[in-house]
């Protein structure tokens, strides 16, 4: 496979075993998401992945082969606890990370200010960091990740404490990367964006990957589908014999119902309650595929 | 090892502290306390200015034998005098009592003091007078003022010291003692703002970026460097500004041992720069916030301290003793004691070049083991790394 692929990492920091097991893979060109409870072995996995903590077993590989120093240079990192020199300006500081990646000083300075600009910074260039909002830091800290114009990018919690507009941002630039060729793998709380963004994703929950797949696929697997009726009149009484009723606006009823439950059926004797206004019935959404997988 | 990334982390450490307002202000001192104490020195008032202020009383005392008085006081005293002709002795006592004259001198000859003679006023007028005496009787006894001259040609008197060194022992030792100020500074200095850049990574978290790029070895080198090479200009610029002003002033009288102390100063302070910004960098690489670097900063102190002691000891008193022969070949004490005993020129030339040598090794072995120990600690977060768990990753074991 082309791009990334991790198999069989475990790590065990004292007595805690931080990872047991976990598989991913990031194909060229494609968004994965990364999910998973705090703890799960999420940050850890993508420090094995950078060689920042030696893996007690599996591998890591890139193109199929072992991943090396000179592959590393080509990743883009951005880690969870957001890293940066409080006290250098900002066109310094991606410059100088670019430099450490492998550019020139000329290309690492051009690149600098593209990408100050690109992130809505080119202004504040000769500020130091520490004068920036928080929001801005992390603008620049993406600049950082992006400057070498990386092949893969680890993103670690990109979107955690970012504003609506910084969001928007950030996910227009993931896209452009993977447009551009790039792999891109990122964690994510927000499991609505991860939705949104990823074609592909990978579940973990105690150190183990619990779950791979497109998100149709993971949302397809699930034992239970969302059966949604909105009623012309009165609301009946009526509810699926299996299923479970979920808290609904008024003139609506939702169900889960088992995966295996027969749609048409159920819409059958739904229709010979009451009056259908309209239906949907669909497999749940990552949210739920994702707690159903690791637990509420 | 990537030279090209040592160089890159070198260059960003050197320009992000030589630009920070503090390291100006005190090497902007160091240096013009180098330049301006010899030009001080220069300029100041010298012995001849500086001399003893006496005051003489005459009591009808001729200008010929003033004159005489005044030829002998030259660069030994500064003379002013009173004109007591026609005073009532009383007045001359009460005004010797009063302090307005230091003694007074009559056509007796006589001189008279308040309590008590002073030896060294008495000394220059006895001679004057007894030369203006030998100068009157020549003329009587019918001598020629060639023969009278060589009669009074003053005989020369050669000093000599049974130690050749102490002449210029006091130049010495001051020189030492200043280069052994530099060479416990400059590395507490420096190996400080190294450790303080290693736990500003670490708390800051940018550390897990530059690891991204970055093996932790060739981190901690181009760290070691760039500061150790901030250290070593600082070092530079101040010992070329003292050695520029001292030629240049002719302030003092610089002996040998003190040209051959300057470029083993040089040396060693650059060899203590690696050694103790290594063993700072260590040590920051164990905690995870500044404040907490005072928990582990304490072991280093003790080789420095000791070090400065020895080499005190060494600078005042036998620099040629046991201890200080054995501290000049540990890594830890020996820049402190290599440039102390050069100068004391109490050192044999194979003690030098084993001392660097030892020096250098010492070194390269620090800079492996801190380097094996920094693969390990940069990402611990969290309490700091305990010793016990220090010496297992020195030893080469993994931590969990």
């Amino acid at each position: 496979m082309e791009g990334l692929r991790v198999e069989g990492l475990h790590k065990q920091f004292g007595d805690i075993v931080a990872l047991r097991g976990v598989d991913l893979e990031v194909p060229r060109r494609q968004m994965v998401g990364f999910l998973g409870p705090n703890g799960a072995g999420k940050t850890t996995t993508m420090r094995g992945i950078l060689g920042l903590v030696a893996m007690d077993a599996g591998s890591v590989t890139w193109d199929g082969s072992a991943i090396t120093d000179e592959d590393r240079h080509h990743i883009g990192y951005m880690p969870q606890e957001r890293g940066l020199y409080p006290g250098m300006k900002v066109h310094e500081h991606i410059a100088y990370i670019g430099r450490l990646a492998g550019l020139d000083r000329e290309t690492a300075d051009r690149r600098a200010n593209d990408w100050a600009e690109r992130v809505g910074l080119s202004e504040r260039g000769n500020d130091p960091i520490q004068e920036l909002s928080t929001g801005n830091q992390q603008r620049v800290q993406l600049a950082v990740a992006l400057v070498h114009e990386p092949e893969l990018m680890i993103l670690d919690e990109p979107f955690a404490g970012l504003d609506p507009v910084a969001v928007s941002t950030l996910s227009d630039v993931m896209a452009e990367q993977v447009e551009r060729g790039a792999s891109v793998v990122f964690s994510s709380h927000q499991l609505d964006l991860v939705q949104d963004l990823a074609e592909h994703v990978t579940i973990v929950a105690g150190g183990e990957t619990q779950a791979t797949g497109t998100v149709t696929e993971l949302r397809n697997r699930s034992t239970h589908r969302r059966l949604e009726i909105q009623w012309a009149g009165p609301v009946p009484t009526w509810s699926p014999p299996d299923g479970e009723a979920q808290d609904a606006p008024p003139g609506v009823s939702r169900f889960v119902v088992p995966a295996e439950s027969d749609a048409a059926a159920l819409i059958a004797q739904a229709s010979s309650a009451g009056t259908l206004a309209a239906v949907s019935y669909e497999p749940p959404d990552l949210a739920a595929v994702f707690l159903e997988l690791v637990g509420s | 090892m990537s030279w090209t990334l040592v160089k890159e982390v070198a260059d960003r450490e050197i320009r992000t502290r030589a630009r920070t307002k503090s390291f100006r202000v005190i090497t902007g001192i160091l240096v013009a306390a180098a330049i301006i104490g010899p030009i001080v020195s220069a300029l100041w008032p010298n012995s001849g200015d500086d001399l003893r202020q006496v005051t003489v009383g005459l009591v009808d005392v001729d200008e010929t034998t003033r004159q005489q008085i005044v030829a002998f006081a030259e660069g030994n005293l500064d003379l002013t005098f009173q004109d007591y002709t026609g005073v009532p002795p009383a007045e001359v006592d009460q005004a010797l009592s009063d302090g307005d004259i230091d003694v007074a001198l009559d056509t007796g000859p006589t001189l008279v003091w308040d309590r008590e003679t002073d030896f060294e006023i008495a000394g220059v007028i006895y001679t004057a007078l007894q030369q203006q005496e030998v100068l009157v009787r020549g003329r009587v006894l019918g001598l020629g003022e060639g023969d009278i001259a060589q009669l009074l040609t003053p005989l020369q008197v050669e000093e000599r010291f049974a130690d050749e060194l102490r002449e210029s022992d006091g130049v010495v030792e001051g020189v030492a003692f200043l280069g052994l100020m530099l060479a416990l500074n400059i590395p507490i200095l420096f190996g400080q703002l190294t450790m303080m850049s290693v736990v500003e990574e670490k708390s800051t978290r940018v550390i897990e970026v530059l690891l991204g790029h970055i093996r932790p070895r060739t981190l901690l080198l181009g760290k070691v460097l760039g500061l150790g090479a901030l250290g070593a200009g600082q070092l530079l610029v101040v010992v070329g500004g003292l050695t520029a002003a001292l030629l240049l002033t002719s302030a003092l009288d610089i002996p040998a041992s003190v040209w051959r102390f300057m470029p083993i100063l040089v040396v060693s302070t650059l060899g203590a720069l690696a050694v103790y910004n290594t063993l700072f960098a260590l040590l920051g690489s164990l905690v995870s916030r500044q404040e907490d670097a005072s928990q582990v900063i304490v072991p280093v102190f003790i080789p420095i301290l000791g070090g400065f002691l020895a080499a005190n000891g060494a600078l005042v008193g036998d620099a040629e003793s046991a201890l200080a022969k054995v501290l000049t070949l540990v890594p830890l004490t020996a820049p402190m004691l290599l440039p102390v005993r050069v100068a004391r020129d109490a050192i044999a030339p194979w003690e030098i070049a084993l001392s660097l040598g030892l020096l250098v090794v010492g070194v390269l072995v620090l800079i492996r083991i801190a380097g094996r120990v920094y693969e390990f600690t940069l990402l611990h977060t969290g309490s700091r790394v305990g010793w016990d768990q220090l010496l297992r990753l020195s030893r080469g074991a993994a931590l969990d």
